[in-house]
C-alpha cells in the first residue's frame, strides 16, 4: 500500500467542537499523526450529538465520532500550569499545533506562539477563532450561528416572498468546518515553505473572514451596484427551485437557455412555455409567480427517480432532495465505496463517509478508523512519546491534570 | 509589470482550466498563498461569472463583473480557444512550465480537448492535476450535469436545514458546495505539492464536490447509521445551547438601500451556560427569569424554549443590533448582528483589521473585495492586484513565459486561437 502523503507529520490539536477538529481530520486523512488534546471534561462535541435513541453518551456523539477518526486522544487540563508545561513538551515534538481557543482564552492555556516556537522553531501553529486575534471585536464571544451572522451568510437563507421568516442557519457547525479548511490550507502552505527554509510560523484564521469570502456574487453587489440581496427576494433566473413529485422533492436549476428549452421538450412543449412573459431566464425570474403553478402541476405527476433520469438524459440540471436514507441508497455512492463501516469500542460498528481524498492517485487518504475514547492514548503519548514514568502519569491523574 | 506576489507558494505556477465558482475559488486560494495562478479563458466561452451578477455601476461587460472580480483576485488571465488544437498546444506548453493544474469542467471535457491528465503528464511528468467535478470521475452518475445548488439537494443539506414544520427542502443561502469544493480542492493540491517536493512524484486528484459536501454532514451520516433516522430539523436552535437563535431587532430608521424593509433587522444570540443565561436576563431587564425554575437550567429552558425566545425577542425588538451586541458582549453573552453584504463591507472590525482588498482595476477602478481569510507571520500573504481583465496577461504569458514572438502572438490572435 502507498505511503500516505503526510506520514511522519505530527499534529497536536486542541480546542473544542468542529473547527480545529476538522483541520485535524483533514491532516489525519492524509496520514498525519494527530494527537487530540481534550480537557478532562472532554470535547464539547461529545455532548453535541446526535446520539443513539437511548440518549446522550460522551463516546456516542456522532459529531465527535466522525470528526476525530484516526486520531490519538489524550486528556490534559490546560488551565493548570502543569498542564501547560506538558503541552509545551508535547508541542516540542510536533510539526503542527492547531487550536480553536478564542483569543481571550489563548494565553490562559499557554498557547503563546513565541514561547512554543522558542523550543521548536519549525513549529507551524494555527489559531482559529471567530474574529481573529486583532481588531475591536477580537474578544467577542461567538458560536457558529454568530459567526455565520457576522460573515453575512445567515442573512441570505430564507424563503422567497417571506420576509417575516427569520434568517435560517444551515444544519451543523458549518462556519467551523470552513474555518478548519482554511487552517488546513494555510498549514499546508506553511509546511511546504518549511521544507525549503526549516522555519515555522504562526497562522491566524478568522471565521468571520472565511465566511465573508463564500457569499457567491452577493458580496460584490454592494461595491459594484450598491444593492443588498435579500433572502426573501426572487431568484434572478428561473426555474431555480424545489418541486414536489409523487414520492419526494426534486431541485431544478436552469441557468442556460438551452437547459430550459430541453425542459420544455420534456414537458411535451406546452403552449404556455412559449408565452412572451417566459421568453428568457430573466423574464422567467421576474414572472416566476405566474410560472410556478404550471411547473408545480407538471412535476407533481412524476416519481423522483424517473424524473431524475429523464431530465439528466436531456442534460437538465435536476436532482433529488436526498435525506440520509436516500444518500445511503445511492448506487453511485455505493459503487464509489463512499460509506465505510468502522468499529468503535463503545459506539460499535457504524457507517462513516469516506474521505473525499481517497482518489489521490499516488497518496490516497488512509482508510477511516475509529475516534479515540476519552484519554485512550494517555499512556502511549505521556509515557511513550514524552517518556514520563508510569508513576508520574498516576500522579497527574490524581491531581486532575490528566 | 513588477511582481509583488507574496506568500509561501511564491514560485509555484498554477494553470486554471476553470469555470464558474468552485475551480476559480480553489485557484484563488493558491494565488492568495503566493502562487502564480494563470486562468485560461476565452471569448467564445465566457465564464458565467463575467456575464452574471453585479456589474460595476450597473453597466454590463465582461471586465465589469463583480462576481469575477471577487473570485479571481491576484490571478493572470489569458485567452485561448481550447476547442482548437493550436489552443490545446499552447496550454500544453504552459503546463510544461507549471506545477499544478486545476480544472472543473464536466468529466470528459478536458480529455476531449486533449488536455486530460495522461496528455499533460506527457509534457510534464510530475504535474499535479486536480479535477473538481460534481459526482467524481467514477460511478454511474459521473456524467450527470451538476451545479452547486443541485449538490445542496443531493448532499442532504436541503432536508436537514429548515424551519420546524416546514416540509419543503431548503436551500442554504448560497451555492455552498462550490467554495467548499474549492477549499477541498486547494487542500488536495497542496498535499500533492508537499508529496512532490519530497519525492518528485506528481499525481492526479479526482475530487467529488458531492462527497466533499457530505463531508460537512458526517455527523448526520453516522447518526443515521446509529438510529435509522436522520437528525431532526432544528431551525436556528441547538442541541447544547438555549437560547440560540436569530431575533428580530427594532426597525431601521432611514437611509435604507433600495429594496430593504426597515423591520428586516436581526441579531444572533447563543447562550452556552446557565451563567450566560443569567447574564442575559439582566441585560434584557428580566432578572426574575434567571431565578425562575422553568428557565434556570439548560434542560428547563429547552422544555420552555418558545417562552425563552419570546422573552428575548421582546427585548431585541426594541434594540439596534450593534448596540444590543455591545450590551450582551459586555455581559459575556455571544451575540452579533446578522450582516447583509453591505454590513459586512462596513463592519468596523473587519475594516480595522484591514481585511478587505482595495486594488485598482484597469476598467472598474477600486472596488472593495473580501481579502485573504488567514494571516501568516513568516510569509505574509497579500492580494497583489485586482482580478484581471479578459486576456490581460496574453503578452506576459505567451511572449515572456512561452517565448512567442510578437508576430506569432498577433498571428494566433488574428486566427482566433488566442481570443
Amino acid at each position: 500500500m502507498a505511503v500516505p502523503a503526510l506520514a511522519g507529520v505530527r499534529v497536536v490539536e486542541c480546542g473544542g467542537m468542529a473547527a480545529a477538529a476538522y483541520a485535524g481530520k483533514l491532516l489525519a486523512d492524509m496520514g498525519a499523526e494527530v494527537i487530540k488534546v481534550e480537557e478532562p471534561e472532554g470535547d464539547p462535541a461529545r455532548r453535541w450529538g446526535p446520539f443513539p435513541d437511548e440518549g446522550p453518551h460522551p463516546e456516542r456523539s456522532a459529531l465527535f465520532l466522525y470528526l476525530n477518526q484516526n486520531k490519538k486522544g489524550i486528556t490534559l487540563d490546560l488551565r493548570q500550569p502543569r498542564g501547560q508545561e506538558l503541552l509545551s513538551r508535547l508541542v516540542a515534538h510536533a510539526d503542527v499545533l492547531v487550536h480553536n481557543f478564542p483569543a481571550p482564552e489563548m494565553a490562559a492555556r499557554g498557547l503563546e506562539y513565541e514561547r512554543l516556537a522558542a523550543a521548536n522553531p519549525g513549529l507551524v501553529m494555527a489559531s482559529i477563532s471567530p474574529f481573529g486575534l486583532s481588531g475591536p471585536h477580537k474578544d467577542y464571544k461567538a458560536h457558529d450561528i454568530n459567526v455565520m451572522a457576522a460573515g453575512g451568510w445567515v442573512w441570505l437563507n430564507g424563503v422567497t416572498g417571506r420576509p417575516d421568516m427569520a434568517p435560517l442557519k444551515p444544519y451543523g457547525p458549518q462556519t467551523e468546518y470552513q474555518s478548519g479548511l482554511a487552517a488546513a490550507v494555510a498549514v499546508m502552505g506553511a509546511l511546504i515553505w518549511r521544507l525549503d527554509t526549516g522555519r515555522g510560523q504562526h497562522i491566524e484564521v478568522s471565521g468571520q473572514e472565511v465566511v465573508s469570502t463564500e457569499l457567491e456574487f452577493v458580496f460584490p453587489f454592494w461595491p459594484y451596484e450598491e444593492r443588498v440581496p435579500v433572502r426573501w427576494g426572487h431568484r434572478i433566473v428561473a426555474p431555480w427551485d424545489y418541486f414536489r413529485c409523487q414520492d419526494g422533492w426534486v431541485f431544478i436549476i436552469c441557468v442556460e437557455e438551452h437547459q430550459w428549452q430541453r425542459l420544455v421538450e420534456l414537458m411535451g412543449d406546452p403552449e404556455w412555455a412559449h408565452w412572451e412573459v417566459f421568453g428568457n431566464r430573466l423574464l422567467r425570474g421576474q414572472n416566476y409567480d405566474a410560472l410556478k403553478p404550471f411547473l408545480d402541476e407538471w412535476f407533481a405527476q412524476w416519481k423522483v427517480d424517473d424524473l431524475y433520469r429523464a431530465a439528466q438524459e436531456k442534460r437538465i440540471p435536476l436532482g433529488p432532495a436526498l435525506d440520509m436514507p436516500g444518500l445511503f441508497a445511492s448506487q453511485h455512492l455505493q459503487e464509489r465505496d463512499f460509506f465505510v463501516e468502522v468499529d468503535h469500542p463503545v459506539a460499535g460498528r457504524l457507517s462513516y463517509p469516506a474521505s473525499p481524498y481517497r482518489f489521490l492517485s499516488e497518496t490516497p487518504a488512509v482508510p477511516p478508523g475509529p475516534a479515540p475514547t476519552l484519554g485512550q492514548h494517555n499512556r502511549e503519548v505521556y509515557c511513550g512519546l514524552l517518556g514520563l514514568p508510569e508513576a508520574e502519569l498516576d500522579n497527574l491523574r490524581q491531581e486532575g491534570v490528566v | 509589470m513588477a511582481e509583488h506576489r507574496k506568500g509561501p507558494l511564491t514560485g509555484v505556477r498554477v494553470v486554471e482550466l476553470t469555470t464558474a465558482w468552485a475551480g476559480p475559488y480553489a485557484g484563488q486560494l493558491l494565488a492568495h498563498l503566493g502562487a502564480e495562478s494563470i486562468r485560461v479563458e476565452s471569448t467564445r466561452r465566457l465564464c458565467v461569472t463575467r456575464t452574471a451578477g453585479p456589474m460595476a455601476d450597473r453597466v454590463p461587460g465582461p471586465d465589469r463583473a463583480g462576481y469575477y472580480g471577487e473570485y479571481n483576485q491576484g490571478k493572470r488571465s489569458v485567452q485561448i480557444d481550447l476547442s482548437r488544437p493550436e489552443g490545446a498546444e499552447l496550454v500544453k506548453r504552459l503546463v510544461a512550465i507549471s506545477d499544478i493544474v486545476i480544472e472543473n469542467f464536466a468529466p470528459g471535457v478536458v480529455e476531449r480537448w486533449g488536455l486530460g491528465y495522461e496528455d499533460l503528464r506527457r509534457v510534464k511528468p510530475d504535474i499535479i492535476m486536480v479535477s473538481l467535478s460534481g459526482h467524481g470521475r467514477k460511478g454511474p452518475l459521473s456524467h450527470y450535469v451538476s451545479y452547486g445548488p443541485y449538490l445542496v439537494a443531493l448532499s442532504g443539506f436541503s432536508t436537514m436545514t429548515g424551519y420546524p414544520g416546514w416540509e419543503q427542502p431548503m436551500h442554504v443561502g448560497m451555492s455552498y458546495p462550490d467554495p467548499n469544493g474549492g477549499w477541498h480542492g486547494a487542500y488536495a493540491a497542496l498535499v500533492a505539492l508537499w508529496h512532490r517536493k519530497r519525492t518528485g512524484q506528481g499525481q492526479y486528484v479526482d475530487l467529488s464536490q458531492w462527497e466533499a459536501a457530505v463531508a460537512l454532514l458526517g455527523d448526520a451520516v453516522v447518526a443515521y447509521s446509529m438510529t435509522g433516522h436522520q437528525p431532526e430539523r432544528l431551525a436556528n436552535r441547538d442541541p447544547m445551547m438555549c437560547p440560540h437563535g436569530i431575533f428580530r431587532c427594532a426597525p431601521a430608521q432611514d437611509g435604507l438601500p433600495e429594496g430593504l424593509l426597515p423591520e428586516d433587522r436581526w441579531l444572533s444570540i447563543a447562550c452556552a451556560s446557565d451563567a450566560e443565561w443569567r447574564a442575559l436576563c439582566r441585560v434584557i431587564g428580566k432578572p426574575e427569569m434567571a431565578e425562575d425554575p422553568r428557565f434556570a437550567t439548560f434542560e428547563a429552558r429547552k422544555a420552555h424554549e418558545d417562552e425563552v425566545e419570546r422573552a428575548v425577542e421582546e427585548w431585541t425588538a426594541t434594540q439596534e443590533p450593534y448596540e444590543a451586541t455591545r450590551k450582551l458582549q459586555a455581559a459575556g453573552v455571544a451575540a452579533y448582528p446578522v450582516h447583509s453584504n453591505k454590513d459586512v463591507a462596513e463592519d468596523p472590525h473587519l475594516n480595522a483589521r484591514n481585511f478587505f482588498s482595495l486594488k485598482e482595476h484597469p476598467v472598474v477602478g477600486v472596488r472593495k473585495h473580501t481579502g485573504i481569510p488567514w494571516r501568516m507571520s513568516g510569509t505574509p500573504c497579500e492580494v497583489w492586484r485586482a482580478a484581471p481583465t479578459l486576456g490581460q496577461d496574453n503578452e506576459y504569458v505567451f511572449c515572456r513565459l512561452l517565448g512567442l514572438s510578437r508576430e506569432e502572438l498577433e498571428s494566433l490572435q488574428s486566427s482566433g486561437v488566442i481570443s
